[in-house]
C-alpha cells in the first residue's frame, strides 16, 4: 500500500514538474514600471499602483471583473463558480470551484482559505482595506467548498468587495500561517503567475502557474522591472528591452510614443477625478460666495487641453463619470467677471490670497500651477506651499490647507466616492476620517439611505440627489478626469481588449501572449 | 598597520553614534507618516493607529531608540517598514552594484584625470593646458542626468553597443562588466574632470619646489623627475580628493543609478526617505557610515605609504 502511494505521489509530482517546466519554457513578458521597488506583496496591503498591478497577476478573488473591463455589471465568476443570495440581500452563499491549486504546492483551495482571507481583509491589523468589510457580520465555511457571508446591513455592491481588487484577493491560509511576517515577500495565491523572486531596486520575477485553474498560461515568465526615470524607461522600450511600458498621462508623451514603430498606446479606465476640495468650515471658504467665485474662476476645457484630449476629460460631478450612480451636474461655468463680482460681494473687492499646501509630484504640481494662473485672472492668488509628497498627505489630513487638490479613482460605485470624500463621518481630523477635506455633511442622509437600499433605481436617485446637494453647496470644484496610459509592442496580445483595469495596469492572464 | 586600522575604526564609534542619533531624531521630526504610506490614502485613523502599534511606532521615542541601538549592536537592523524585507538582505543585494560602480568610476577618474592633469601642468598655459582646463570644466558642469541620457541615445539606441537597462546579473561577470561600462564612464567623467584640476594644481606646486630644481641640476632624467619626485609629492592632495570623492560616490551616485536603471545604495536611500521607511534609513546610515570610515582609514593608510612621516605621527 505504501509502495502504491509512493508511486502515485511520484507520478503526480512528475506530472506537475513536467507541466511546470512546460509553462516556464514559454516567452518572458518584460514590463517596465515607474517605481523604485515593490512594497508589501501581501495583496491586502497592496495600496500603491506599483503593488496593485503585480498582485493582480498572482491572486484571484471569488469573482472578477471581466478582463479589460471595470464595469460592475460585467463581474463574472472566478474562484466561486456560482452564488446565491437571500431575499433580503443579507446572506450570500458562494460555491467554490473544485481543484483550484495554490502556487508552490500549497494544495487545493478550500472554503477555509476563503473564510480566512476575508476575515484577514476585514481586520485592521492585517489589511489596509478593513473598512470595506464593516458590514460583514459573519463569514463561515458551510462545507469544504461552500462559504456563507452574512451582512449586518445591505451594501451597494457586495460582489464589488469580493472582486480581484483590494481586499477581495484570496490567500492561502497555510502559507500565511506558515510564513508569518515573511508572507509579504513570499506570497501564495491562485493566480496565473507565482512570485519567483524580488531583486530589490531591480525587478519582481514571476513564473507561470502551470496548474492555474483556467489553463496553463501561454507566457512562461513575467519580468516586472522597476525603472523610475521616465526617459530611461522610454529609451528601454524603444530599444526593445521592454514589451510593455508604463506611460505618462500626457498628450505629448502619447503622440511621441505612437510614432515608435510597432507600438500600441492603450488609454483606459478608471479615470482619476481631480477635485479642488474647499474647507467649508474655515475662512475664506466658509462663505459660499467665495466658493462660487472660485468655481467660476476655473476653466475645465483649458485644463483638458493642457493635459491632452486623449487622456483627459472634463469632470461633470463630484463623482467620476461611468461610476454606478454617477449623475451629471450643472457645474458653474467659467466666468471671470462673475467671480470678481462674487468676491466683492463677499468682502474681497481687491481679491484674496489663499495659502495652499501642495505636493511636489510633477504631474500634480504642473496642473496646480495652471489652476493658479486661472484663479489669478479672477483675483484669487494661490500661495503654493510645495512640500514633499508624504508631508503633503499628512498635512492635508491635519486640516492645514483650506484648499486641497486631490485626484483619485475608487471602486466604480458612487457610494465609495461619496462616502470617502463627502460624508460627514469621513471628515479629516475626526476618529473616522478618510478624505473628506471639505467637511461637508449636507448629503449624509442621501448617502446613508442609498447604501442600505435594496432597490437599484432608488439608490441611483439618492446618489443623484446627494451629488446635486454637494455641487449646489460647492463643497468642491470638479476639474478633470485623467485616464491611465500604457504602451506595448504590437506583438503583445493581452488576450482581451484593454478598456479598463481596476488594478491600474494591464491584467496579465493565462491568455496573454507574445505573437 | 592592523593596529592603525582598528584604532581608526574605534575612533569612528562616537561619530557613528552621533550620526545614528541624528538620523533617528530627524526622520521622526520630518512630517510624513509611514503608516499612511503603507496603508494608502483610504486609511482610517483607526487602521493607521493599529498599524503603528504593530510596527512599534507608538512606543516612546527613547524606547524605540534603545531598542534600535541594542539590535544594531547585535547586527540586527530589522525589516523595512514598507517592504517588510530584512534590511541587511536588501542592502546586501544592492551593495555589490554600488561597489562596482564606485570602484569602476574611481578607476576611470584616476586613470584619465591624473595623466591629463600632469600633462596640463607640464604644458602650463599652452594649448594642451587650456584644452584640459576647458574640458574639465565641461565635465564638471555637465550633470549626469544629461550626459547619461546622451550616452544612452548614442551607445544604446543608435549604435546598440550597450543595454539601456543596466541592472546586471551578479553571477555573470561578462554581463556585469558589460552593463557597468556606460554608467562608470559617465560617472567617472565627472571625477576625471575634478582629479584633472587637482592634479594639475598639485603638480604645478610640486614642480616649482627647490628639490625639483636640484634633481634636474643633478642630471636626473626629466621623466624620473616628473613621475618620482614631482608626482609622489603631489600625490597627497590627489589621494585626499579621491578618498573624499569615493565617499561621495558611495551614496550620491543616485542619479547615475536612476538614469542607467541600476540598483544601488543611493536609490534605496532616496526611496526610504520618500516613504518614511525609518528602519531602512537607520540601517542604511549605519552601513553607509561604516563604509565611509573604511574609505577614510584606507586613505589614511595610503598617506602613510606615500609619506612615512604621516604614519610616524
Amino acid at each position: 500500500m505504501k509502495g502504491l502511494r509512493a508511486a502515485l505521489l511520484g507520478t503526480a509530482f512528475a506530472v506537475a514538474a513536467t507541466a511546470a517546466a512546460q509553462a516556464q519554457s514559454g516567452p518572458t513578458l518584460r514590463v517596465g514600471m515607474a517605481a523604485q521597488d515593490v512594497g508589501r506583496l501581501d495583496p491586502h496591503f497592496a495600496v500603491s499602483t506599483i503593488d496593485r498591478v503585480v498582485v493582480a497577476w498572482m491572486f484571484s478573488g471569488l469573482v472578477r471583473f471581466k478582463p479589460g473591463s471595470i464595469d460592475p455589471s460585467e463581474i463574472e465568476p472566478d474562484l466561486a463558480e456560482r452564488w446565491e443570495t437571500s431575499a433580503d440581500g443579507r446572506t450570500w452563499t458562494f460555491h467554490l470551484r473544485r481543484g483550484v491549486q495554490f502556487h508552490g504546492g500549497f494544495g487545493e483551495l478550500t472554503a477555509e482559505d476563503v473564510v480566512f482571507s476575508l476575515r484577514k481583509s476585514g481586520t485592521a491589523a492585517s489589511s489596509a482595506f478593513a473598512a470595506d468589510f464593516r458590514a460583514f457580520q459573519t463569514v463561515e465555511a458551510v462545507d469544504s467548498h461552500t462559504v456563507r457571508i452574512v451582512l449586518r446591513e445591505n451594501v451597494p455592491s457586495l460582489l464589488g468587495i469580493l472582486t480581484n481588487y483590494s481586499g477581495g484577493f484570496i490567500v492561502s491560509r497555510r502559507a500565511v500561517e506558515q510564513r508569518g511576517a515573511d508572507f509579504v515577500r513570499a506570497p501564495i495565491g491562485t493566480g496565473p503567475f507565482a512570485l519567483d523572486r524580488v531583486t530589490p531596486n531591480q525587478s519582481a520575477e514571476l513564473v507561470a502557474h502551470a496548474q492555474y485553474f483556467r489553463g496553463t498560461p501561454q507566457l512562461g515568465r513575467v519580468s516586472y522591472r522597476f525603472i523610475p526615470s521616465d526617459a530611461s524607461r522610454d529609451l528601454a522600450f524603444q530599444n526593445r528591452e521592454l514589451d510593455v511600458n508604463y506611460g505618462r498621462a500626457d498628450q505629448t508623451w502619447i503622440n511621441r510614443t505612437r510614432q515608435v514603430p510597432n507600438t500600441v498606446v492603450d488609454v483606459f479606465e478608471p479615470g482619476e477625478l481631480a477635485i479642488l476640495n474647499l474647507n467649508t468650515r474655515q475662512p475664506p471658504f466658509n462663505d459660499i460666495r467665495v466658493r462660487q467665485a472660485l468655481a467660476h474662476a476655473v476653466n475645465r476645457a483649458e485644463l483638458v487641453r493642457f493635459r491632452g484630449q486623449d487622456v483627459a476629460r472634463e469632470g461633470q460631478s463630484v463623482v467620476p463619470r461611468g461610476y454606478l450612480g454617477f449623475a451629471q451636474q450643472p457645474l458653474l461655468p467659467p466666468d471671470t467677471n462673475r467671480a470678481r463680482q462674487l468676491l466683492a460681494e463677499a468682502g474681497h473687492p481687491n481679491g484674496l490670497t489663499v495659502r495652499v499646501i501642495h505636493t511636489q509630484l510633477p504631474e500634480m504640481l504642473t496642473m496646480m500651477q495652471v489652476i493658479q494662473q486661472q484663479l489669478r485672472r479672477s483675483g484669487i492668488t494661490l500661495d503654493l506651499q510645495v512640500v514633499e509628497h508624504a508631508t503633503f498627505h499628512q498635512q492635508i489630513r491635519q486640516d492645514l490647507s483650506p484648499l486641497v487638490y486631490y485626484s483619485a479613482a475608487r471602486f466604480p460605485v458612487a457610494d465609495i466616492y461619496l462616502t470617502q470624500f463627502w460624508h460627514g463621518r469621513s471628515r479629516v481630523q475626526t476618529p473616522t476620517a478618510v478624505t473628506n477635506f471639505s467637511h461637508c455633511d449636507q448629503a449624509d442622509a442621501q448617502i446613508d439611505a442609498a447604501r442600505v437600499s435594496t432597490n437599484v433605481e432608488e439608490q441611483k436617485r439618492l446618489w443623484a440627489e446627494a451629488q446635486q446637494i454637494l455641487v449646489q453647496n460647492v463643497c468642491g470644484v470638479p476639474l478633470i478626469e485623467t485616464l491611465l496610459v500604457f504602451a506595448r509592442r504590437d506583438n503583445v496580445d493581452y488576450g482581451y481588449q484593454l478598456r479598463g483595469s481596476m488594478s491600474l495596469g494591464p491584467v496579465i492572464t493565462e491568455q496573454t501572449r507574445i505573437r | 598597520m592592523v593596529f592603525f586600522f582598528v584604532r581608526r575604526l574605534l575612533a569612528a564609534v562616537p561619530t557613528l553614534l552621533a550620526v545614528l542619533t541624528l538620523v533617528f531624531v530627524i526622520v521622526r521630526i520630518v512630517p510624513g507618516d509611514p503608516a499612511l504610506v503603507i496603508l494608502g490614502d483610504q486609511a482610517t485613523p483607526e487602521a493607521a493607529a493599529a498599524l503603528r502599534a504593530r510596527l512599534g511606532l507608538d512606543r516612546p521615542l527613547w524606547e524605540q531608540y534603545l531598542s534600535f541601538l541594542g539590535n544594531a549592536l547585535t547586527g540586527d537592523f530589522g525589516n523595512s517598514l514598507v517592504t517588510g524585507r530584512p534590511i541587511l538582505a536588501e542592502v546586501g543585494a544592492v551593495l555589490p552594484h554600488t561597489i562596482d560602480l564606485t570602484v569602476a568610476a574611481m578607476l576611470f577618474g584616476v586613470i584619465i584625470g591624473v595623466p591629463v592633469g600632469i600633462w596640463a601642468a607640464l604644458h602650463r598655459n599652452r594649448a594642451i593646458d587650456v584644452a584640459a582646463r576647458i574640458l574639465s570644466l565641461f565635465g564638471l558642469s555637465f550633470p549626469v542626468f544629461v550626459s547619461g541620457i546622451f550616452a544612452l541615445l548614442l551607445f544604446s539606441l543608435h549604435w546598440r553597443l550597450f543595454p539601456v537597462i543596466g541592472s546586471a546579473n551578479l553571477d555573470d561577470p561578462a554581463d556585469r562588466l558589460h552593463k557597468l561600462v556606460l554608467p562608470a564612464v559617465t560617472l567617472g567623467l565627472v571625477m576625471a574632470a575634478y582629479i584633472t584640476r587637482v592634479t594639475r594644481s598639485a603638480m604645478l606646486a610640486s614642480l616649482s619646489e627647490d628639490y625639483i630644481r636640484t634633481a634636474r641640476a643633478k642630471g636626473v632624467p626629466w621623466r624620473r623627475v616628473v613621475w618620482v619626485h614631482g608626482l609622489r609629492n603631489a600625490s597627497l592632495p590627489i589621494v585626499t580628493v579621491v578618498g573624499l570623492y569615493v565617499g561621495i560616490l558611495l551614496g550620491n551616485s543616485v542619479l547615475t543609478e536612476i538614469v542607467f536603471n541600476r540598483p544601488g545604495l543611493g536609490k534605496i536611500i532616496v526611496g526610504a526617505l520618500n516613504q518614511r521607511d525609518y528602519t531602512m534609513l537607520q540601517g542604511l546610515m549605519v552601513i553607509y557610515c561604516f563604509l565611509i570610515v573604511v574609505v577614510n582609514a584606507v586613505t589614511d593608510l595610503l598617506y602613510g605609504v606615500l609619506d612615512p612621516r604621516v604614519q610616524a605621527t
